[in-house]
């Protein structure tokens, strides 16, 4: 039994009378990559700030490698690495000062590990912070965030602007990082693409809450779109177990569940009469049905 | 003939997992007759980093292809191809079977072919992919 890397139990966190969290459990084991997704203030970036003791949740309780992380030890800092949304590195500095200035604060800093990469992902050592653009500021805090490299790695949205050979450059990186099967990184992201790469599990903010937590694989196994085309119009209460979005017209059916096995098929022919089709949906589909929104697009290409 | 990483294709944004993407182009390649028995896998290490994707991911297909004995694990060298033997009664492997030839059959309808012309067609497919 491997132990924790993250615990997070009843977090609720409120800004004002605004209840971003409301009640998020979630543990993450050593060596899951985790994804973490939601739409836009879903408060993604809240439950990082609370998981690493940068806002004080308003109820409930986060520890990393087991301590509170309101008390995080110097130690357990040490075995962490983070990527911030907004990142501001002494604007000053060139990057090569840059690295030698973090990298003093570490114990264990792969110089070496850092020179690489600045080199891979095309970064001028002799450039002042200050003048580099967005996704080359946002490279080097993923450089810096890496250079000690921890056992738990923390991005908030690492990827939003990077152009595609950095992204895959990045995702190159990671998935070099986890080789070992020992390191463990929570990542929160639009890009569902690149999750599906690398991601071994996906956390699903929604309502302030986790709406589904599981395997990248049973995920995509166990969602699926059923298309029923039955003899006669279907009821309009079609009760199908684990549906997660529904839409009848007539005799036509389309049905989101969460839990699709075979026995739903025949059973579902045999009830209503119908021919059922069972369809795959890839993790941005199930992430918009999983908000409620239908992730089929219909003739005129305008989404229903 | 050494089986390298280039022989597959991932598609990580379809709704199929990846890692029963590459178990079943593993079954194609072999009865497609591009690998055959002794030939070594390529590793865990050089399929994530040239296909771009979680080490994990690529252990699951291998697992899974060792399970249904595909596969043998060899000691410190890696997944060897197995003598291909066939399992399961007749009826059963024929089971196994129909689901896949019905949704041919019904895309086979749609498109307007009669029983003789979609037969020529299994006919050429069954030519090209030799027992």
């Amino acid at each position: 039994m491997t132990r924790p890397i993250i615990e997070i139990k009843n977090l609720s966190k409120r800004f004002d009378d605004n209840d971003v969290l409301g009640g998020v459990d979630l543990t993450i084991e050593q060596g899951q990559v985790v994804g973490l997704l939601g739409t836009n203030g879903s408060g993604k970036t809240t439950l990082i700030k609370c998981l690493l003791g940068l806002l004080k949740p308003t109820v409930g309780s986060c520890s990393i490698f087991g301590e509170d992380v309101w008390n995080l030890s110097a130690d357990a800092k040490a075995r962490l690495g983070y990527v911030s949304q907004e990142f501001a590195v002494l604007p000053w500095l060139k990057v090569q000062s840059a690295t030698e200035y973090i990298g003093a604060f570490y114990e264990n800093w792969d110089g070496k590990l850092v020179r690489r990469l600045l080199d891979e992902w095309d970064l001028d050592t002799k450039q002042r912070v200050g003048v580099l653009s967005v996704g080359q500021r946002q490279k080097l805090a993923v450089i810096l965030a890496m250079g000690h490299r921890p056992e738990l790695l923390i991005l908030d949205e690492p990827v939003a602007s990077l152009d595609p050979l950095a992204r895959r450059q990045f995702l190159q990186s990671l998935i070099e990082f986890t080789e070992d099967e020992k390191h463990t990184i929570l990542f929160s992201t639009h890009i569902t693409s690149d999750l599906e790469r690398i991601a071994s599990h996906v956390a699903m903010l929604r309502d302030g809450q986790v709406g589904y937590w599981g395997e990248m694989d049973s995920l995509k196994n166990q969602v699926k779109r059923l298309r029923i085309q039955a003899q006669n119009p279907l009821p309009a209460d079609l009760e199908i177990p684990g549906t997660m979005r529904c839409q009848i017209d007539r005799e036509h059916a389309l049905v989101t569940v969460a839990e699709m096995n075979d026995d739903l098929v025949s059973t579902i022919s045999t009830q209503f009469d119908a021919t059922v089709s069972v369809e795959d949906l890839n993790l941005e589909e199930i992430f918009l049905e999983l908000s409620g929104v239908s992730s089929e697009y219909d003739e005129a290409g305008a989404s229903r | 003939m050494t089986i390298t990483p280039r022989q597959f294709e991932v598609h990580p944004s379809s709704g199929v997992p990846i890692y029963l993407q590459i178990v079943e182009q593993v079954n194609a390649l072999i009865v497609g007759g591009h690998l055959q028995s002794g030939e070594m896998l390529p590793s865990v290490r050089q399929m994530a980093t040239e296909l771009g994707v979680n080490h994990m991911t690529i252990s699951k297909a291998y697992s899974r292809l060792e399970a249904s004995g595909v596969v043998e694990r060899i000691r410190g060298k890696g997944m060897m191809l197995k003598e291909s033997h066939v399992t399961g009664t007749l009826r059963h492997r024929q089971s196994e079977l129909q689901p896949l030839l019905e949704q041919a059959v019904i895309r086979a309808r749609q498109l307007g072919l009669d029983d003789q012309q979609i037969l020529s067609v299994l006919k050429t497919v069954l030519r090209e992919i030799q027992q």
